[in-house]
């Protein structure tokens, strides 16, 4: 097992280069000039020319990128072309607060999410499996800017229980959390009952009631191991997408995370920010996917890694 | 005994509470619409960049809250006869953060940084390159020799770029760092900026205007969501915000411990035309969408009412601005010029927008819709600020350019005519060197404003502008739409914090009612 992580860690490596040429490439080839854009509309032309010569835009792309795998070699990612800080900094400071924001989510969603999911396949076609599905369907369709608007509303406008804005204390989590993890706790919810309902009705399951097991044993026991695989599979899926930070939540909460970083380094065409952003979400993907692959062998101990 | 003790502590107790408010800090939170690029005003080009640095920042001189120019560091000045030789006497007793004077040498220094292209700062371009040398004739009197005479030389001082750092602070620094570590002479001390959470700055106890600040600290909050912005001015999480979006604007009016204002501005939204391409090279294709569109009913459907029709080329609070409107809605004149014009069934065109927000998607559709009455299709794009650069600001021949109806904006971040003319109209500003997207040229404007640069005499120089601005006005190479208003908010307890025309602000008699 240990020699598998080993070798899938560093298969990591050719992924990782050929995502950074791949983005490098594409960052370049977004329209609009950085440097224009850095100097602004009032600039003069040679103004722009210093601010090309200071972001160092001047020189040719070949050379950039060669700088740029060179530098990431030295876990030096450049200087961020608006804020002019390095741009390890810059996401250092916005890891965190994406990354608890998301794991707060995902906990909760994922509690509330199975339970339903649970509840519905055991009690398939009745009252709490339909007001356990409405719930999920609302909990996709409502889109989070709105849910968040009227959290807002709510709880800090109308109540003043909870702040608006902020990542301080443990209330500012309350709200972003709620509204990051409505959508993967309905998507929770739904694939954990279409997987529960499956394995409720295999021969096993049969074979455990009818040993005289209580249906609890036979539910959490027998069902929910073998139902775990693919919802394991959606929960690091998930995941990896809330780790590259909601814009929509990170902009309606005010929540200082990678999301609104990328929105505003798209903006200014801040090349070394976008390219050390998306090469950082690949990892996080690359990272979840081995994370899950290794919970597949503890959930499952019948697979085997070669 | 111990029911005396009780009863002082009782009073002890009672004297705290009254006392308390007296003593409690003046903290004050503004809630603003985006992040901070820099603190370094030589460096940034956006307006709250500049409006934020104010808190540590002053200039030589500077707008008051109706964008009158003011002196702040410099008490006054003398030109020389010739027009070259500019003598500031400086004021005394300012002392920067640091604790080391304002004197004659920061003039020097600050100049001569952002004039040496060796630091690459993003406002170089301001001062056209006509410096001479800037001396420090003695501790208060500092003298700027420009290359050819300059006479709206006194407004680029006021601009908000043209700060005073602290030369030993700039030294300690140097100039790249100076960013995350200003010492100014402002009314407020840098405290700390985190990023991109909030930028704190606190009370600077040996500020030189007596009396001032009254308040002990303000907390810059980049709140990017418009209703955000919102909710935290109701849950009295911030005391002033700007800017308020129309949707918002009468969901906070309902509240009664705030407060909204809609100041007048110097923003002037237009519609410029490629006058350089077909049909647009004919005044009466550009006359007659002038005519076609309805200012009156733009400025109620896009801006909610607070934007009124553009009533020049230069709007009102800009030094020399002359009023030549509004332009009139007559839709039958509009078809009778295009008829003459020889386009009696209009034509197709582009119809691009500076902007991708809401209020330019509305303003673009409207326009769209008023063309299409006198026959004239638009296609509508809203650009991207990567797509603006790459087809209209850095497109290298004007020849080809791509641009024909644009929808764009202008503020004029030195209150005077020059700087609201000549990068937009003048020959010489067609893109990629300046804003001139009509790509427009005349001779007489280009002569005028030329000459208003040279004269001294203010009447002279009122006397050129006007002609400037009178024959724009009659070429057309825009559709002037509205002038708007600059909406904020705050709360009934705070005053002395105003939005200035250019949308900056004025902060510095703030105060907090406890």
């Amino acid at each position: 097992m240990l020699q598998y992580i080993a070798k899938r860690l560093l298969g990591l490596l050719p992924t990782l280069l050929i995502v950074g040429f791949l983005v490098f490439l594409f960052v370049h080839l977004l329209p609009g000039d950085p440097a224009r854009l850095a100097a602004g509309v009032d600039a003069t032309p040679e103004t722009v020319e210093l601010v090309r010569k200071d972001l160092g835009l001047d020189r040719p792309l070949s050379e950039q990128f060669v700088r740029f795998v060179v530098g990431v070699g030295h876990w030096d990612f450049g200087r961020s072309l608006r804020t002019k800080r390095p741009v390890a900094t810059e996401i250092g400071e916005r890891f965190m607060p994406t990354f608890w924001l998301t794991v707060w989510s995902m906990v909760w969603s994922v509690l509330f999410g199975m339970a339903i999911g649970i509840l519905s396949a055991v009690y398939r076609n009745r009252a709490p499996d339909r007001i356990g599905m409405t719930i999920a369907v609302s909990g996709i369709s409502f889109p989070a800017f709105a849910l968040g608007l009227v959290l807002m509303q709510l709880f800090s406008v109308q109540l003043g229980w909870l702040p608006t804005v902020g990542n301080d204390t443990w209330r500012s989590y309350v709200l972003p959390s709620l509204t990051l993890g409505a959508a993967v706790a309905a998507i929770m919810a739904r694939f954990t009952r279409s997987s529960f309902v499956d394995i409720l009705g295999e021969d096993y399951i049969r074979t455990a009631r009818a040993k005289g097991l209580d249906e609890q044993h036979v539910v959490v026991k027998h069902g929910l191991r073998n139902a775990l695989i693919p919802v394991v599979t959606m929960m690091g899926l998930q995941f990896g997408f809330l780790l590259g930070g909601s814009i929509v939540v990170e902009k309606v909460f005010n929540w200082p995370g990678l999301g609104r970083l990328l929105v505003d380094a798209v903006d200014m065409r801040d090349y070394p920010t976008i390219q050390a952003l998306v090469l950082l979400f690949s990892l996080e993907f690359i990272l979840i996917n081995l994370v899950v692959d290794v919970l597949y062998g503890l959930i499952n101990p019948t697979i085997r890694y070669k | 005994m111990k029911l005396i003790r009780t009863f002082v502590a009782a009073a002890l107790a009672a004297v705290a509470c009254v006392a308390a408010p007296a003593f409690a800090a003046k903290d004050v939170v503004f809630a603003v619409a985006s992040t901070f690029t820099t603190t370094d005003p030589y460096d940034a080009n956006d307006t709250l960049s500049q409006a934020m640095a104010k808190s540590f920042y002053e200039g030589l001189y500077g707008f008051d809250k109706d964008m009158k120019m003011i002196p702040v560091l410099a008490e006054s000045y003398e030109v020389s006869k010739d027009g070259l030789v500019y003598t500031l006497k400086l004021r005394r007793g300012v002392k920067f953060h640091d604790g080391t004077d304002f004197k004659a040498d920061a003039v020097k220094a600050n100049l001569e940084r952002v004039l040496n292209p060796e630091n690459k700062l993003k406002r170089y371009g301001l001062y056209n390159n006509n410096i001479a040398k800037i001396e420090a004739v003695d501790d208060y009197t500092a003298r700027i020799t420009l290359k050819t005479p300059f006479s709206p030389f006194i407004a680029q001082l006021a601009h908000p770029s043209t700060v005073m750092i602290s030369p030993a602070a700039l030294k300690q620094w140097g100039s790249k760092d100076i960013a995350f570590h200003p010492v100014g002479t402002g009314p407020f001390k840098f405290v700390e900026w985190k990023q991109p959470d909030y930028l704190k700055v606190a009370k600077w106890e040996n500020y030189w205007r007596k009396g001032y600040p009254k308040i002990d600290s303000i907390t810059w909050k980049p709140v990017v969501d418009n209703n955000t912005r919102a909710a935290v001015m109701q849950t009295g999480e911030a005391q002033f915000t700007f800017p308020v979006s129309y949707e918002v604007a009468d969901v906070l009016k309902a509240k009664p411990d705030l407060e909204v204002v809609a100041a007048p501005s110097i923003v002037l939204r237009y519609l410029s035309m490629n006058t350089q391409q077909k049909p647009f090279d004919n005044p009466k294709v550009r006359q007659a969408i002038a005519y076609a569109i309805n200012k009156e009913a733009l400025a109620k459907v896009a801006f909610n009412g607070y934007a009124a029709p553009a009533e020049g080329v230069a709007p009102q609070g800009v030094e020399y601005a002359v009023k030549l409107g509004p332009w009139p809605y007559d839709v039958a004149k509009a078809k009778q010029l295009l008829t003459e014009a020889g386009y009696p069934n209009g034509f197709e065109t582009e119809l691009w927008s500076a902007y991708n927000h809401t209020t330019a998607a509305k303003v673009t559709q409207f326009i769209q819709q008023q063309l299409q009455q006198i026959g004239i299709r638009t296609k509508i794009t809203l650009l991207e600020s990567g797509q603006r650069v790459e087809k209209v600001e850095s497109w290298q021949d004007p020849a080809t350019a791509p641009v024909r109806l644009y929808y764009v904006g202008w503020s004029t971040s030195t209150g005077e005519a020059d700087w609201a003319l000549r990068p937009l109209l003048d020959g010489e500003s067609w893109p990629p060197k300046l804003f001139n997207t009509a790509y427009y040229k005349n001779p007489k404007v280009d002569a005028d404003i030329k000459n208003a640069q040279l004269a001294t005499a203010s009447d002279e120089k009122a006397k050129l502008y006007k002609d400037a601005q009178q024959t724009i006005w009659n070429d057309a190479p825009w559709a002037p739409l509205v002038v708007e208003r600059l909406l904020s908010a705050h709360s009934k307890k705070l005053s002395g914090v105003y939005v200035i025309p250019d949308a900056s602000f004025d902060f510095w008699q703030a105060d907090l009612q406890q």
